[in-house]
């Protein structure tokens, strides 16, 4: 069981007067797909760079499978908003770059990227070049290389900030058969309500100021999908709506105490 | 096979330009590629009037078509002691040694600067206070601490080439996508691994650029440097020649000295584009 968590994070950046993460904690188990929201400057980048081992709090520590974090590591692999991937290799050698760097020969490695391509329903883009790709194609593959390696979390860093509304509904509903079937936990942060309260198991609400979780919820929304109901049926659901405005409110009543005191 | 296999690997298209122009075929279009082809056509003819003209002597402006049957004689039996073949083939084999040498020393150096700060400090401004200074001018200097020979104008050749290539990789290095390194990163790549896998390939494009523009500015200091000091090469024909008033080999040569550059910026294109064809799409 792999569970990633944070035990009291706190992360500074020299010259700056309020704390990005103030004494954060939680734990992303292993079926969990956590989502971390909120509006800019809430820390919830931080938060991401601090699992994924780019930085190191100042206090507190960040823990999986009870060892301590302190660098990037294969068992982790992040989905960045713009892929991040290598152009000078086709779609087929990204996706088993991560197996090209522990030494997976070649006919396995590929077997395997093959594999994970299918599973993103991308399977005829193999031998592409990624400048050939769309921006919803790109994230596949995205996701597709964080899949193919060993890794037993996936870290998206706001994986479809850039798509546009519809090829952002079908990225969601990709992201939860992936999850699904591939048995990773997922911790993934958006600036979009709609998209954390759909996808998450666990959803963090963040608000700036020092950065910190001012509200956990349980949405269970990304079950019901997974049970059989349509996306559109659930984003449309009362009880989706009534959450949705509960949060925005959150955010607000505290935006409104902050710049009165 | 997946038909789009084979894409990444073809030729990018052809522009509009070199396209066949089906449209018309009674009245051909002045496109941009028979506009340059028509330049050319007209400095020749220019050229052609005024050396017949009468106005201007044979020994100051020979026609084409004797420069033209001046290329037979140099080409079979030579100028001062050596065929147009073996001047040329002089002239090539001290810049390639240059560039090899450039190549060896610039890029593992330029990746230093790129990606140590301190290396940067230290070498940044010695690489910035000695480019600008024309190589012609520290020539002399060379001369008188390696002769005359082969040495000083293959270490010319090479300082100069390495300093474009320097600053162009450690340009590269220094901005490779930082997303890019962290993504390898938490995919398991080790400091090797990143250098390998994703600094030097990123970085590609723009070495290939500094060496581009380090063998334009090579090849003209050599032919320079030729002038000056030597016995076999395409800068040392030029000046023989006109210590003799030989004009037609003057020209010749000039006009070789320019095919070559041409060449190879030409070759250089060629290689950019086959290396890193994603360099042409920016995304």
């Amino acid at each position: 069981m792999a569970t990633l968590a944070t035990e009291h994070v706190s992360v500074s950046y020299p010259g700056q007067r309020l704390a990005a993460l103030a004494d954060v904690s939680l734990t992303i188990g292993a079926d969990d797909l956590a989502v971390a929201i909120g509006p800019s400057g809430c820390g919830k980048t931080t938060l991401l760079n601090l699992l994924a081992g780019f930085i190191r709090p100042n206090r507190g520590r960040v823990l999986f499978d009870g060892q301590p974090v302190t660098a990037p590591g294969a068992d982790r692999a992040v989905v960045f908003q713009h892929g991040a991937l290598l152009p000078w290799l086709n779609v087929r050698d990204n996706v088993a770059f991560g197996l090209r760097l522990q030494g997976v020969e070649r006919v396995a490695r590929r077997a395997r990227a093959d594999e994970v391509l299918e599973l993103v329903d991308l399977p005829q883009a193999a031998g592409r070049a990624i400048w050939q790709l769309s921006g919803g194609q790109k994230q596949r593959v995205g996701i597709a290389r964080a899949l193919a390696s060993q890794s037993r979390v996936l870290l998206m860093d706001e994986p479809f900030g850039a798509l546009d509304a519809f090829t952002r509904e079908q990225m969601q509903e990709l992201l939860l058969k992936v999850w699904a079937q591939s048995r990773r936990s997922v911790f993934l942060i958006t600036h979009d309500i709609d998209e954390a309260l759909f996808l998450a198991t666990r959803l963090y609400l963040m608000s700036p100021g020092p950065g910190r979780i001012v509200e956990e919820v349980q949405p269970g929304f990304s079950q019901r999908y997974r049970a059989g109901e349509s996306a559109r049926a659930i984003k449309s659901d009362p009880r989706f709506i009534a959450l949705r405005e509960h949060l925005l409110d959150t955010l607000f009543r505290l935006r409104r105490q902050e710049e009165a005191a | 096979m997946n038909p789009l296999d084979t894409t990444f690997e073809a030729a990018p298209a052809p522009s509009p330009e070199e396209l066949p122009d089906s449209t018309d075929q009674a009245a051909p279009r002045l496109t941009p590629a028979r506009l340059r082809v028509l330049s050319l056509l007209a400095f020749v003819g220019l050229w052609w009037l005024l050396a017949h003209s009468g106005k201007i002597p044979p020994l100051f402006l020979p026609g084409p078509e004797a420069v033209l049957a001046k290329l037979g004689v140099l080409a079979t039996v030579g100028f001062m002691d050596a065929t147009l073949w073996q001047h040329l083939g002089a002239s090539l084999a001290r810049i390639l040694l240059g560039l090899a040498l450039a190549v060896l020393i610039g890029i593992p150096l330029g990746v230093l600067m790129g990606r140590v700060d301190v290396a940067r400090a230290l070498l940044d401004p010695l690489v910035e206070a000695w480019r600008p200074v024309p190589p012609l001018a520290y020539l002399p200097l060379i001369v008188i601490w390696f002769g005359i020979g082969e040495l000083s104008k293959v270490i010319l050749i090479t300082l100069q080439i390495l300093a474009a290539v320097l600053i162009a990789t450690a340009h590269g290095v220094r901005h490779v996508s930082p997303e890019r390194l962290r993504a390898a990163e938490s995919l398991g790549a080790s400091r090797r691994q990143l250098l390998w896998h994703v600094v030097l390939p990123e970085a590609l494009p723009d070495i290939v650029t500094g060496i581009r523009i380090g063998l334009g500015t090579g090849w003209s200091t050599l032919v320079a440097a030729e002038l000056v000091a030597a016995t076999r090469g395409l800068g040392f024909m030029v000046q023989s020649a006109a210590q003799f008033l030989a004009t037609d080999v003057v020209v010749l040569g000039i006009l070789v000295i320019a095919l070559v550059a041409f060449a190879l910026e030409l070759g250089l294109r060629a290689l950019q584009q086959h290396l890193a064809p994603w360099a042409l799409h920016k995304n």
